[in-house]
């Protein structure tokens, strides 16, 4: 068994490209980026605010400042992005046909555009006042 | 659904120690944090579009159920984020250092520091559970 783990670790292959290749590496650069940006995020909010005190006032004196909501802004793409290709690789692992694994991606595509789309006009548009 | 089946029964049989415990809690832990950010995205965006709901649906995150479920999210995510650097550190800048002897000993290392980091977060978070939800 040694040896044929030392025979895979020398004859290494070059990664032939294409979308899988960028996807891959695109999930490990986005999870650098997400431990500054997922991890701030819940300690501010989770640990030291609460849930207690936050309310729609709360959100709206967050999003005064133009820094929080391009903060946000970068969360939602890169977390939200990240986690869904995530659960694509995992539905990948047991989908065995080609056709259902089409399919899927089309329907995780879609979720992905519309939940992002929402949060993203929430950003922009910013708290209405009820 | 055959093949789920056939997996979960593989799980459970297949002595993968470290590597496979990580990879179970790696994906359960990015899983519900996906389950939850895109509920917790489409509930903020209620500020924007129905803005007399957001409150609604933050106190059911006041609930006790939920405050407990957010000190288990805390945890997923802290997890994920450390063994997923770890992953992230091997296959871009060491792929060669990928053998079980050194995989077993950061695979115990990342679940000790993610447990760590996680303590004192869920001291204040249980603190605030107590405090508001039981009057402490």
């Amino acid at each position: 068994m040694t040896t044929q783990t030392e025979q895979m670790r020398t004859n290494q292959v070059s990664p032939q490209g294409g979308y899988e290749s960028w996807a891959w590496k695109w999930m490990r650069y986005s999870a650098l980026l997400l431990i500054p940006l997922a991890w701030g995020h819940v300690l501010i909010q989770d640990v030291l605010v609460g849930v207690h005190s936050i309310d729609l006032d709360y959100v709206a004196m967050r999003w005064a400042s133009l820094g929080w909501r391009v903060y946000d802004f970068l969360l939602l793409s890169f977390a939200f992005a990240h986690g869904v290709n995530g659960l694509r690789q995992v539905l990948n692992d047991y989908i065995r046909q080609d056709r259902t694994r089409r399919r899927v991606s089309w329907l995780l595509f879609l979720l992905w555009i519309v939940i992002s789309l929402i949060g993203a006009a929430a950003i922009v548009g910013g708290v209405r006042v009820p | 659904m055959e093949s789920l089946k056939l997996n979960i029964s593989g799980m459970a049989r297949y002595r993968g120690r470290e590597g496979q415990l990580s990879f179970i809690l790696h994906r359960l832990a990015g899983l519900g944090t996906l389950l939850f950010l895109a509920i917790h995205i489409v509930d903020t965006a209620t500020v924007y579009f129905f803005p007399s709901l957001y409150d609604h649906a933050i106190d059911i995150y006041r609930s006790t159920p939920f405050m407990i479920g957010e000190i288990i999210l805390v945890f997923c995510i802290i997890y994920h984020g450390v063994n997923g650097v770890r992953i992230a550190i091997f296959d871009l800048f060491a792929p060669d250092r990928w053998n079980i002897e050194t995989q077993r000993i950061t695979a115990q290392w990342s679940l000790a520091l993610a447990v760590i980091l996680w303590l004192p977060a869920a001291y204040l978070m249980g603190r605030s559970l107590l405090v508001h939800n039981f009057g402490l």
